[in-house]
Order: structure tokens, then C-alpha cells, then sequence
């Protein structure tokens, strides 16, 4: 993607796998994904397009049932994939932080903010003081517009509403002053009013934040406003990348086409709503042809006998697709 | 009912949980025949218990719900079924609400039998209804698991509709689907709507889908409804501050069309404790002296809008 020098994290050939009753389930096929210094990018795609296991592959919380992770995320010039356990850990927390969705299952409930925040930044900074700590703690929840920070340092969970909560845990993640930051759909569970303002302080913080952040959303809309790039997921494949602005106005992928079309904000009221037809593949389904192919209006029969790499189509721009040239 | 008398009313209507709780809060509301009315608000702002009052499940502890011009505790004290047969809720999530031990032939069935209709009678409604919504008659003997999420979203619509309501309240229908399949179920919905002269009640978080589908637009806040307007002018300049502030949240993907966010304080108070005078001083960004002490009133704006605020927008330089 456009980023000047090296980028951050550089996914290549990504292929996660899982055990199920009914068979291999294909969760991720193969991800090909630069990840720019400083660059926000947003990652969007159904349920079940692989968003939130790609973000977990980040920080290799994989579930029990894995039995294949394949491929390279380099990350700062060391392949994650290939560390052990405890190597990994030193890069969780450290230079890595994520944001959850429900910040209410992701607290401990029987530990104050204050606790969450200190435990992070003594972690980050081993030879600090608990007074320091403290003190950098309560820096950090004013810094995400938490009034009244010292107060809330004593409060548990439960006594913070759900915009505080999803405010301290991103207070949590930038004491962690991570060069990369996961956000899984943290703003989904909020009110509409709340995400509003959980998305006012991301964009405020972008001044002072110099590290990359990975945005996992389902809202396009919220991904145009907030991220630099876009990379667009389906069925365990990246259809589309490249700078969020230039997709969204010029779309090259047929699903990425598809999927703007129904969006419901268009000016036309009382027309008929856009659907795709047809369902998002089995994911224990083999991965021999083009994984939109069932769905998409331009298939041939090429499109069912091969795979299409994810290829340059224009500046900063890559899409999976066999036809670009034909149906551009 | 005489021709032009609403086919739903609200009047006054409350609803207080443990005597603290005001969920509802004097909600007066009137619904025609045939509309489509969309309900947009936060989480507790009481469009569920609007959606409970109406199809009887929450009695109003004050004020009053009426169907075609009679009271709702009337209607069911009547007789319950007659009442269901009228209003049927569109639930959520339509895999989780067909039961997995049942075939879909029985879960169809069921509601037919519940209320009494002659077998052969029931068999002519289904298959009207499966050849109506694209459904194979084979799919009668499959059960949840073995038929596709579109199917089975379908099949929840039929499921509402072989009662023939007039009334479909439909709470998030389409919460948790994915944009690529949500326009193909709010077609039908809207087909069914206009052949069968449906009356919709649409609660739903999903702005752009209330924009696209509804006529009229009731905006809830805390328990009381804060603005009422035909959707096209609501959206084109809402007259309410919190109104305002909701709809601007909605970003939109096209970079011109984006407006400014209004970025509101806090967050939507407790309902056990509502702040004094009107109940969105608190984070209202133009609020007056006057609004911490005195309730506004739910005011005819004309133009078909009404809104609850001392000092609502001005709708001239706007007005089309």
C-alpha cells in the first residue's frame, strides 16, 4: 500500500486452518497484506470473511482447535508465525495492543481501572514506581476524555458506563505505546451517540500516535471517515486493497462493487434495494476457483477453474480478480 | 372505525417497571393504515417496550393503546387470539427463532392450529404463502439446519404472515445480517407491505435503513418520543437538537455527502432518575436556562412533524 520505505507488518501467504465435525475449515486462504508505518487501515468484509481471525493472527491468540498456521506475518523484520511462545509474549502488550469489541467481557471485574492501567504500564515499563505508574495511568484516561481520571481510577468495571468502559481500554492500549494497534469492531457495541464520540477521540489521537492501526469494521461508512487504506475481505481471501478514498469512488473487485451498491445511503428513496445473491461460501469448502465466483455476475468458467492472485490494478492498488481488465 | 380513524394510537401512554423505571414515558402517537413508521433511538430509549405495549405483552400503566379504535385490554380481554391474529412481531434473528427439533412444515403449521384453522384451510395458506416468497413446497420437511439463512429469514417472514395480520411490529430486522443479503429481505417486506395493505412499526439502529424504507419516522429518547416527522423532511432538517445529533452520526461512504458530526457529551442518563425539565438538557449542545426546569411539550411543528423542544430548530431555510 502507499506508505514511503518498508512497511510495518508484511503479510504473506497466510493460511489458517481449524478442525471441525464436518471438516477442515479454511479460516483464512492465503492473506497477502502490507501494513503501512503510521497507517490507519481498515479492514471490512462479512461475517465470516476472516476479519477477527486475521486481528488474532496478529497477536496469535488462535483458538484450541487450530491445526495449521501457515505463512509469514513479518512484523518489524521478525516472521511472528515463526516464534515460540514465549517470544510472542514479548510483543503482546508490548508492541502490539488490541482493542476488543465489548470492553465490558474484556476487563476483569474484579480488578479497578486503575489496576487494568497500571498493570499495562508496568509491564511496558518494568522499572517504574507504582506512584509513577499511577500518575501515568491517570494521564492516560484524561488524555481519552475521561473526566474526573483519579476518581475512576478507584471505580471497578461495573461502575463505568459502556462509552467509558471502551474509553479506558483504549487508554489501556496506548500506555502500551504499541507500534501496532488491533481495534476489532470496538466501537459495535456502542450507541450510536457513543460511537460517535469513541470515533471523534480515535481521529483526535491520530496527532499524537505514531504507530500503525489495524480498524475492523463492518460499517463502511465509518472505515471512509476514519482509515487511510482499505482492504476488503471475503470467504477467507483479500479481494481488495488499496487507498480507502480511491477504492470506495473506484471499486475494481466485483464483491467490493457488489457490496457498495448495497449500502443503503444513496439520495434514491423508494427504489429497489440492492442485494448480492446466493450465500458466503462453506468454509470447509476446497479453495480450487475464485471464492465470489457463485455470487458474482462477470464469472466464466475460468473464474471456477483456478484461484486468482491478488494482483496490481492501478497505482497502490491489488484485487483478486481474473477479469479486472475485461470489466473495468 | 370510521374510514379515516388511525388504525393504532398511542394516548398518554406510560410504563413504569418496579414503580422507578419509567421506560415509556406519556407517549402519544397515532399510526394510519398502510404507513410505514420507522422507530430510531439508543439503547433504552424504550423502543422495545413501545414495540411490548403495543402487541400486549407489557401492560401501560397509564394512558391507553388502541387497535382500529378500541382499547388493547379491551381486545384481549375479549379474546386473546383474535387479538394476536391482528398484530404479529417479525423477530430478530430469524435461525435462533425456528425451533431445531421442528420441521418447518410444523413450525408453520403451529400458529395455524393455535388459532383454529380448518386443516385444509391451513394447507391452502402455506402453499400461497411458500409460492409467494420463492419457498419450494419440499422445504416444509426440512428442518432449521438444513436450509440456508435466506431461507430461513423467509421462512420467518411467512411465519408472520399466515395469520394474515394487519400489523407486523418488526424489532431490528435486520440486526446481525450482513449488508449483501439485508436489501433482498426489506424488498419483500415491502412488497408484502404493499400487496396486503400491511401497517409496519419498524424499530431499527440502522439510520440509512429507516431513511430508505419508512414513511414517517418517530425519534425516541428516554422514554418519550422527542420528534415525529415524515422521514424525507426529518432527515432532509431534523427540528430536535438529540435528532440532529443521532442523525449526524451516520457517516456516510461518498466523502461529499459526509456532514459534520455532532458530537453530543455523555451518554443517554438512567431512566430510574431523568434529569429534571427537559430530559436531554443534559447533553443538549443549545440548551437554554429554561430547559432545566421546564418540560417541554410535544408540540405540532405542522408539516405533519411534531417535536419536544423549547427551542427547536428552524425549518424555514430548509423547507421544500
Amino acid at each position: 500500500m502507499s506508505t514511503a520505505g518498508p512497511s510495518l507488518v508484511s503479510i504473506r501467504n497466510l493460511v489458517l486452518e481449524a478442525a471441525t465435525p464436518r471438516g477442515t475449515a479454511r479460516i483464512l486462504r492465503g492473506i497477502d497484506l502490507d501494513i503501512g508505518r503510521g497507517r490507519i487501515v481498515g479492514v471490512v468484509g462479512e461475517s465470516g470473511s476472516g476479519k477477527s481471525s486475521l486481528a488474532a493472527c496478529l497477536l496469535r491468540l488462535l483458538p484450541a482447535n487450530l491445526t495449521r498456521l501457515g505463512g509469514e506475518i513479518v512484523f518489524d523484520g521478525t516472521d511472528l508465525v515463526a516464534l515460540d511462545e514465549a517470544a510472542m509474549n514479548a510483543y503482546r502488550g508490548r508492541r502490539i495492543a488490541m482493542i476488543f469489541q465489548d470492553p465490558m467481557t474484556a476487563l476483569n471485574p474484579l480488578f479497578t481501572i486503575g489496576t487494568h492501567l497500571v498493570d499495562v504500564v508496568r509491564r511496558r515499563h518494568p522499572g517504574l514506581g507504582r506512584a509513577d505508574a499511577l500518575a501515568r495511568a491517570s494521564a492516560a484516561l484524561a488524555s481519552v476524555g475521561i473526566a474526573d481520571a483519579p476518581l475512576r481510577l478507584r471505580s471497578y468495571p461495573h461502575e463505568l458506563s459502556g462509552g467509558m468502559r471502551q474509553r479506558a481500554m483504549i487508554a489501556m492500549a496506548l500506555l502500551v505505546e504499541p507500534d501496532l494497534l488491533v481495534a476489532d469492531e470496538c466501537t459495535t457495541a456502542l450507541d450510536a451517540t457513543v460511537e460517535a464520540q469513541i470515533v471523534a477521540l480515535l481521529e483526535g489521537l491520530r496527532r499524537g500516535f505514531h504507530g500503525s492501526i489495524v480498524f475492523i469494521s463492518h460499517h463502511l461508512g465509518l472505515v471512509a471517515q476514519l482509515c487511510d487504506d482499505l482492504c476488503v475481505m471475503y470467504a477467507g481471501t483479500i479481494v481488495e486493497t488499496g487507498p480507502v478514498a480511491d477504492v470506495l469512488a473506484r471499486p475494481r473487485h466485483p464483491y467490493t462493487r457488489a457490496l457498495l451498491a448495497c449500502e443503503l445511503d444513496d439520495h434514491a428513496h423508494g427504489g429497489r434495494l440492492v442485494s448480492i445473491p446466493g450465500e458466503v461460501p462453506d468454509s470447509v469448502a476446497a479453495h480450487v476457483a475464485c471464492v465470489f465466483a457463485p455470487r458474482c455476475t462477470h464469472a466464466t468458467p475460468a473464474c471456477r477453474a483456478s484461484v486468482p492472485a491478488l494482483r496490481a490494478a492501478g497505482p497502490d492498488r491489488r484485487a483478486a480478480c481474473l477479469r479486472l481488465e475485461e470489466i473495468a | 372505525m370510521t374510514e379515516d380513524a388511525p388504525l393504532l394510537a398511542f394516548d398518554g401512554v406510560s410504563v413504569v417497571f418496579g414503580g422507578r423505571v419509567r421506560a415509556l414515558d406519556d407517549v402519544a402517537l397515532t399510526v394510519r393504515k398502510g404507513e410505514v413508521v420507522g422507530v430510531v433511538g439508543e439503547s433504552g430509549s424504550g423502543k422495545s417496550t413501545l414495540c411490548r405495549v403495543l402487541v400486549g405483552l407489557t401492560p401501560p400503566s397509564a394512558g391507553t393503546v388502541s387497535v382500529g379504535g378500541r382499547p388493547v385490554r379491551a381486545l384481549l380481554a375479549e379474546g386473546r387470539l383474535a387479538f394476536r391474529r391482528r398484530i404479529q412481531m417479525l423477530l430478530q434473528d430469524a435461525v435462533a427463532s425456528l425451533s431445531p427439533r421442528m420441521t418447518i412444515g410444523r413450525t408453520l403449521a403451529e400458529p395455524m392450529a393455535i388459532h383454529g384453522l380448518p386443516r385444509d384451510e391451513a394447507q391452502a395458506r402455506l402453499s400461497a404463502i411458500l409460492r409467494r416468497l420463492g419457498l419450494a413446497q419440499d422445504v416444509l420437511s426440512k428442518f432449521p439446519h438444513q436450509i440456508s439463512g435466506g431461507q430461513a429469514r423467509r421462512i420467518g417472514v411467512a411465519r408472520a404472515l399466515v395469520l394474515h395480520p394487519e400489523i407486523i411490529v418488526a424489532d431490528e430486522p435486520t440486526a446481525g445480517l450482513d449488508v449483501s443479503v439485508q436489501g433482498e429481505l426489506l424488498n419483500l417486506l415491502l412488497d408484502l407491505q404493499r400487496e396486503f395493505g400491511l401497517t409496519y412499526l419498524l424499530v431499527s439502529h440502522n439510520l440509512n435503513l429507516i431513511r430508505r424504507v419508512t414513511g414517517r419516522t418517530v425519534v425516541m429518547y428516554l422514554g418519550q418520543i422527542v420528534e415525529d416527522a415524515p422521514t424525507r423532511d426529518l432527515f432532509a432538517a431534523p427540528a430536535h437538537p438529540y435528532a440532529a445529533a443521532l442523525l449526524s452520526t451516520n457517516p456516510a461512504v461518498d466523502p461529499d455527502r459526509r456532514h459534520r458530526r455532532i458530537v453530543l457529551q455523555g451518554e443517554i442518563p438512567s431512566a430510574v432518575n431523568p434529569p429534571a425539565g427537559c430530559r436531554f438538557h443534559t447533553r443538549c449542545p443549545v440548551a437554554q436556562p429554561r430547559c432545566s426546569v421546564e418540560p417541554p411539550a410535544l408540540v405540532d411543528l405542522g408539516g405533519a412533524r411534531r417535536a419536544r423542544c423549547h427551542f427547536p430548530f428552524s425549518l424555514d431555510p430548509l423547507r421544500h
